[in-house]
């Protein structure tokens, strides 16, 4: 056998919107899982949230190179694009964490996407779903009307679309927030489901929990620096999406499982519902910002009309698709 | 050569001073708007902005401020060998190790450029509700950077010229 | 190259260039780059900047300057002055009794600020020219004030504690409160070694003559006390407001700050001087902070980003193969022994977000370690050769005080420090009473 040339491994530095708890769930096991299947060809050490660079600038950094692959919104990530907005909870743009799969693969959202990021020196790799955004709160909802006057730590969109209900949205440092609601500077959060209530400790520091969302799935995303994606062989590119794909199918159902648990007998949160036909004006509002964001240009009218359609498909559908 | 070495630390210590002493009297402007933000909270309606306006002030407080504390003499050494030598002896040292820092603050400036750059072409805004846009924080930080490597090359000569015998001393200790 | 290497490599030409007595900053910031260009690949110029941003959205830094501010107009337009007769006057008659008193006044001013500038600059010029004049030993009182000033990070409220907070994600308010006994316990501890070296050797500490004391009516000691009610209103301004709720951390912060501006004013003491004195102060100091601090985030990045902190991290839990505990105890050795040469700024920014993650996986409680972690950065602040209190006290001090009096004068109460170190190891619930008390909320 010929002599084997001991090479150096292709290294890559990832970040993850997550910090360290969360990120053991959402990050961790793609990167685990690549490792180990690269078998010393290649190898991707994976950072948490701010570690190496502010969330903020990750698309940055994946641009000039400090950076190798990210997994985040693109809201989060502030991603100078037009689709930008979406990524995260665009306000009842979904309703379980299936759809945003269904709407990047089935619907053409993919294509959007890719073509969003083309020539940004970044590209877009795979969307995927997570969690709804609840509510949890010191005090107590049961109307629409307790939601005037809540201090609550949210998205910059969906911070936009609460004011109009009396919500005042606080934006800090994620790690901040569990301090914020001790200290008082909080109500609350609207920032994720059950699951992640309880993993980073949110839980611990807030009272309530309401049922009721204003988006049924996060929609994050895998990125890379352009350069380097497409400096890498053709077996490690099909690797790199097999895992990616794979920690997908890991996510869907730890938080599909771990909503429906904690919610049924997680004992930190007491549950929270306004009624539906009550709620039904916060989703009437979230028609409205619709078509303020598909008036902004034509791509967003794009993204906005096949939210559209498929919201059409699916409560035509009924239950459990859309309503029942 | 040496009149234009030592016209030139005069004019960085004076331009730095000046620009230190404009961004000491920010910490009113850091204090008024943290003061504001709690006063907000009970008037009925929090602002949603005093947080991250704070945050950009205390950025030009430091990074505008930067170069007068070195005037100052305010920035820490290790200073344990370095107490005991002569003046020309850490004049001479000085000269060289302080290339190190000369260096670090052309990385930090190169870097301020390209992300300001980069603010200004997309037009970046700050993740929250209020959104502002990040050109002109960044074009502050990177300019105080600026700032900070002209006083430290200021440094440098004045250590050159001390050791040619010629002494320019820092503006502040004559009282300017 | 390898982790370990690039650590070793890292840490060495630090330390070899911060002997050269450079600019502590430029040091830190130097090497970071030096490693980044190299090393880092694509990208790597872009990380020195990049920290501007992440400091800048780390926000209980806006404390820093807010405290600092404080701090000195606290010192500067002599609030403390009728503090300290207070004192003075009330523990005079003790053997010791007036070095008794200052570690009082110590707690009071830690307790209305986040560092230790403020309490150094107190005691370095009210009680240390009149102790001086009452024939007290020099080398005690040195120490007395280095000591007594070093509470103030671990007395609610506390810069490092907040800094700490941030690394470890820990919340602020239950770190401020777990500081409150162990910041006392080693206040009495300080009292309790002066007592003793004061019976034992009276002419350490010599207790008023007894005209000076007859001279002073009980009406005259019992007004004096009045001069508590100003630093307690601060005190409740800054910590009261914000841990019933009221305030965040950064807007009280600027409420001490205003609130000590305004007892200035209170006391006719708000000069053009003073003012002019505390915003350059203030401005110096910061800067002096952040930049250290901007430059440090850097170094942790290069450090972080090149997978040193991989091998540190093997090195302890791997390859030496010990107890949780063990790895505990020579964590904090090692982190006495960095004190003593890295600028405490600058540990707390390199080395803390090393440490936080180890003792998180060895099973310890992470509000319990931020205080040994805050005592063992009170231990860096008074070793030699790099220690900030050393630097202020010898700008500070008096000239009859030479270095070789500070030097020695903090033996005994490094020593103190460590027995406080030990006790809140083997105690924890010194530290997590309090906390545990006004937990938010615990449910189920
Ligand atoms: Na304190
Ligand atoms: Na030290």
């Amino acid at each position: 056998a010929p002599p084997a040339i001991a090479q150096e491994p292709i290294r890559w530095r990832m970040q993850t919107y997550a910090g360290a708890t969360l990120g053991q769930f959402v990050t961790q096991p793609f990167v685990d899982a690549f490792n180990k299947a690269a078998n010393g060809e290649m190898v991707i050490e994976l950072f948490f949230a701010d570690q190496i660079v502010p969330t903020g600038e990750l698309f940055r950094a994946m641009q000039a190179g400090t950076i190798d692959a990210v997994h985040s919104d693109d809201d989060s990530m502030a991603s100078p694009v037009e689709v930008g907005l979406f990524g995260g909870y665009f306000p009842f743009a979904t309703r379980s964490i299936l759809d945003v799969p269904v709407l990047f693969q089935q619907y053409g959202l993919s294509d959007i996407w890719r073509d969003a990021y083309a020539g940004t020196g970044v590209v877009w790799l795979s969307a995927a779903g997570q969690d709804p955004c609840n509510f949890n709160t010191k005090k107590e909802i049961k109307s629409v009307a307790d939601l005037d006057g809540l201090k609550l730590y949210t998205f910059p969109t969906a911070g936009r679309f609460l004011t109009q209900f009396g919500v005042v949205p606080v934006s800090i440092p994620y790690e901040d927030a569990e301090v914020a609601v001790q200290t008082g500077e909080l109500d609350g959060m609207s920032w994720s489901g059950i699951t992640e209530d309880y993993t980073v400790g949110w839980a611990n520091v807030t009272d309530y929990f309401l049922t009721n969302n204003i988006s049924g799935a996060w929609i994050g995303s895998w990125f890379a620096n352009e350069e380097k994606w497409n400096a890498l062989p053709e077996h490690l590119k099909a690797l790199y999406i097999s895992c990616m794909e794979a920690s997908h199918t890991f996510r869907n159902q730890w938080y599909w499982g771990g909503e429906a648990k904690l919610r049924a007998t997680g004992d930190k949160l007491q549950l929270r519902s306004v009624p539906a036909k009550e709620w039904k004006q916060v989703e009437d509002a979230a028609v409205k910002f619709w078509d303020e964001v598909a008036a902004e240009s034509e791509t967003k009218a794009k993204v906005i009309a096949i939210f559209k359609d498929y919201n059409k498909v699916i409560n035509a559908a009924g239950f459990p698709y859309g309503e029942s | 050569m040496l009149a234009f070495l030592v016209a030139y630390v005069r004019a960085v210590d004076r331009v730095n001073y000046r620009v230190g002493r404009f961004a000491m009297y920010l910490i009113f402007a850091l204090m008024g708007v943290l003061f504001w933000s709690s006063i907000s909270k009970y008037a009925g309606s929090p602002a949603l902005w005093t947080l991250e306006l704070a945050q950009f002030i205390m950025v030009a407080y430091y990074l505008l401020g930067g170069a007068y504390s070195m005037q100052l003499g305010d920035h820490v050494r290790m200073d344990l060998v370095y107490a005991n030598w002569s003046p020309r002896r850490k004049a001479a040292i000085d000269a060289v190790t302080v290339l190190f820092l000369i260096f670090y603050l052309c990385v930090l400036l190169y870097g301020g450029i390209s992300s300001t750059t980069y603010a200004i072409e997309y037009g970046e805004r700050a993740h929250s509700v209020w959104r502002p846009y990040m050109w002109p924080v960044k074009l502050v930080a990177a300019f105080g950077i600026f700032l900070m490597l002209l006083q430290a090359v200021a440094e440098l000569l004045r250590d050159i010229l001390f050791l040619r015998g010629v002494s320019v001393n820092h503006q502040s200790e004559a009282g300017l | 190259m390898s982790y370990e290497l690039i650590a070793i490599f890292m840490f060495a030409s630090m330390m070899a260039l911060l002997l050269t007595g450079q600019r502590v900053f430029g040091v830190i910031g130097a090497v970071a780059v030096l490693a980044a260009l190299p090393l880092w690949g694509t990208g790597g110029v872009e990380i020195a900047f990049a920290q501007s941003i992440k400091l800048m959205k780390w926000y209980p830094l806006l404390t820093l300057p807010m405290f600092i501010f404080m701090g000195y107009m606290l010192s500067e337009s002599r609030i403390a002055d009728d503090l300290y007769r207070m004192f003075h006057v009330w523990f005079g008659p003790v053997p010791g009794g007036l070095a008794i008193g200052t570690i009082f006044l110590m707690v009071v001013i830690s307790a209305m600020n986040g560092l230790s500038v403020a309490g150094m600059a107190i005691g370095a010029t009210i009680a240390l020219p009149e102790l001086l004049r009452r024939n007290y030993d020099k080398v005690m009182i040195t120490g007395v004030i280095q000591g007594g000033s070093s509470l103030g990070i671990l007395i609610p409220p506390s810069v490092v504690l907040v800094l700490y907070g941030m690394i470890a994600r820990q919340p602020v308010s239950q770190l401020w409160l777990a500081g409150v006994f162990p910041g006392l316990l080693m206040a009495a501890l300080f009292i309790v070694y002066i007592a003793i070296r004061c019976q034992l050797q009276p002419h350490l500490g010599p207790p008023l003559p007894k005209e000076e004391r007859d001279a002073i009516t009980w009406s005259e000691r019992i007004s004096l006390l009045r001069a508590g009610i100003l630093p307690f209103m601060i005190f409740f301004l800054m910590n009261g407001l914000f841990l019933l709720g009221y305030t965040s951390l950064v807007e009280s912060s600027a409420v001490g700050a205003l609130a000590s501006m305004g007892a200035a004013l209170i006391k006719g003491r708000l000069s053009r001087q003073v003012m002019e004195n505390v915003m350059r102060k203030t401005l110096g100091i910061s800067c002096m902070f952040m930049w250290i601090i901007l430059a440090a985030l850097c170094f942790g990045a290069v450090f972080d980003g090149l997978g040193a902190v991989r091998a540190i991290e093997g090195f302890f839990l791997g390859r030496l193969g010990l107890e949780p505990w063990h790895v505990l105890i020579l964590m904090q050795l090692s982190f006495l022994l960095m004190g003593t040469f890295l600028d405490d700024t600058a540990m707390l920014v390199i080395v803390a977000p090393l440490y936080v993650p180890l003792v998180k996986l060895l099973g310890f409680d992470l509000v319990w370690y931020g205080v040994l972690y805050t005592i063992t950065c009170q231990i860096a602040y008074m070793t030699p050769p790099f220690g900030y209190n050393l630097f202020l006290m010898r700008a500070m001090a008096p000239p009859e005080i030479t270095i070789r009096h500070i030097y020695l004068s903090v033996i005994p109460f490094v020593a103190v420090m460590l027995l406080t170190l030990m006790i809140v190891m083997m105690f924890p619930e010194l530290a997590l009473w309090l906390p545990q008390q006004f937990q938010g909320k615990l449910q189920g």
